[in-house]
């Protein structure tokens, strides 16, 4: 069922009337589920759930064992750089982000990674926030609540 | 990344009108907003739990507080069910990318069997959570504003935290109010991030439910194309995305 005829009808009406037909590029109609493209396919989509199943392993065994020995900002780190490929697996593989124009990749991510330097802003922020009351002169006076 | 602005012998100028310069539908690109926007949601929420997290002098430790497992009773088991239901979610994405992987292909029996198994998958972890909820508010007490009166016995919390740090152990002895107010904030977060991704899979779940009607209808099949189970999908695993994020604030960090 391909549709790659835009020829008969102008993009005009294209737009305006089955827009299906302006993107049979991406929306591409093929028609073998069993052919060896199909198939690399599929096989892609269970190794990536593979690569999460151990990513996770390795986060719970972690977690589970390895967080009460090692310093706090190291665990911390593995944690995080592990749900960030966890995460780009998803976006990348599974939403199909990656089959998509360059520019709108960037649209999407580059917000994201704005939003990275908005959560080390804030968590920054807490902690300092935490030592302010804990040393600051001004509040000397007051009964350490806080120890 | 553009193209060229004078427009080629073969193609129109990209930006000209007419046709997507992403070559992305209008829709797609529109649930890819959307996507945005809901992550910046989820983000403040998160984000205002860590800040929280880093004013408090202690905090509870996930591997105390999440210790349970379905129909084991007492034992200590930190992380496993909650690794559970990350597995159901991730196993539900994948169900979903074949599902729309089928759609690709015009292949109508597929879609409807692998988003059949997707829309299982999501009542599955509901219904984990669910659990999780009850567990929590029965067992441990916790709720939205719990743990707010003084005289609240220290033994009623200090389950909840990790007595081997002594930093930890010197807070509880010398001032537990402090332990019960991270406690309290604690539970508030907690209820309410899971709460809010909790609603989102369930309006997924009810999403999947109309798109498997539409399409055991045929609607999609008359349409020429399946890229509504794409859209559907794109939210969906966005859901599990957000999962994986709050997996790992609540329970590793």
């Amino acid at each position: 069922m391909s549709s790659h005829s835009n020829h008969n009808v102008s993009v005009q009406e294209l737009y305006e009337g089955d827009q299906s037909k302006l993107y049979s590029g991406i929306m591409a109609h093929h028609t073998d589920l069993n052919s060896t493209e199909s198939k690399n396919q599929v096989k892609k989509i269970w190794k990536v759930f593979w690569i999460l199943l151990v990513i996770t392993l390795v986060e719970v065994i972690m977690g589970m064992f390895l967080s009460h020995s090692m310093p706090k900002a190291l665990v911390n780190f593995f944690f995080l750089a592990l749900t960030v490929l966890k995460a780009g697996y998803i976006v990348s593989v599974f939403m199909h982000l990656g089959d998509e124009f360059k520019g709108f990749i960037l649209t999407v991510l580059i917000p994201l990674v704005l939003f990275v330097w908005f959560i080390i802003a804030f968590l920054a922020d807490g902690g300092f926030w935490l030592h302010m009351n804990k040393t600051s002169p001004a509040r000397q006076h007051i009964e350490k609540v806080k120890e | 990344m553009l193209q060229a602005t004078v427009p080629s012998t073969k193609e129109h100028n990209v930006w000209g009108g007419g046709r997507s310069p992403y070559n992305v539908s209008y829709g797609k690109m529109m649930i890819w907003f959307f996507l945005l926007s809901d992550a910046l949601t989820f983000g403040a929420l998160l984000i205002s739990y860590g800040t929280r997290r880093f004013f408090s002098s202690v905090w509870p430790d996930a591997n105390q507080v999440f210790k349970s497992f379905p129909f084991m009773g007492e034992s200590n088991l930190p992380l496993l069910f909650v690794s559970l239901m990350t597995f159901i979610l991730i196993m539900s994405s994948v169900t979903m990318v074949l599902a729309v992987h089928a759609g690709h292909y015009g292949d109508k029996k597929n879609v409807t069997k692998w988003l059949l198994w997707t829309i299982i998958g999501g009542i599955a972890f509901l219904g984990c959570q669910a659990w999780e909820w009850t567990h929590l508010h029965g067992e441990c007490n916790g709720l939205w504003g719990a743990f707010t009166d003084v005289n609240t016995p220290v033994s009623a919390f200090s389950g909840f935290f990790d007595m081997h740090k002594e930093s930890v152990h010197q807070v509880l002895a010398n001032h537990p109010v402090i332990a019960m107010e991270s406690t309290h904030q604690f539970f508030n977060f907690f209820f309410t991030i899971t709460g809010f991704h909790g609603a989102h899979v369930t309006s997924g779940v009810i999403f999947n439910i109309v798109i498997l009607i539409n399409v055991v209808n045929g609607t999609y099949q008359k349409r020429g194309h399946y890229e509504m189970v794409e859209k559907v999908g794109l939210y969906w695993h966005f859901v599990d995305l957000v999962w994986v994020f709050v997996f790992t604030c609540f329970y590793l960090l």
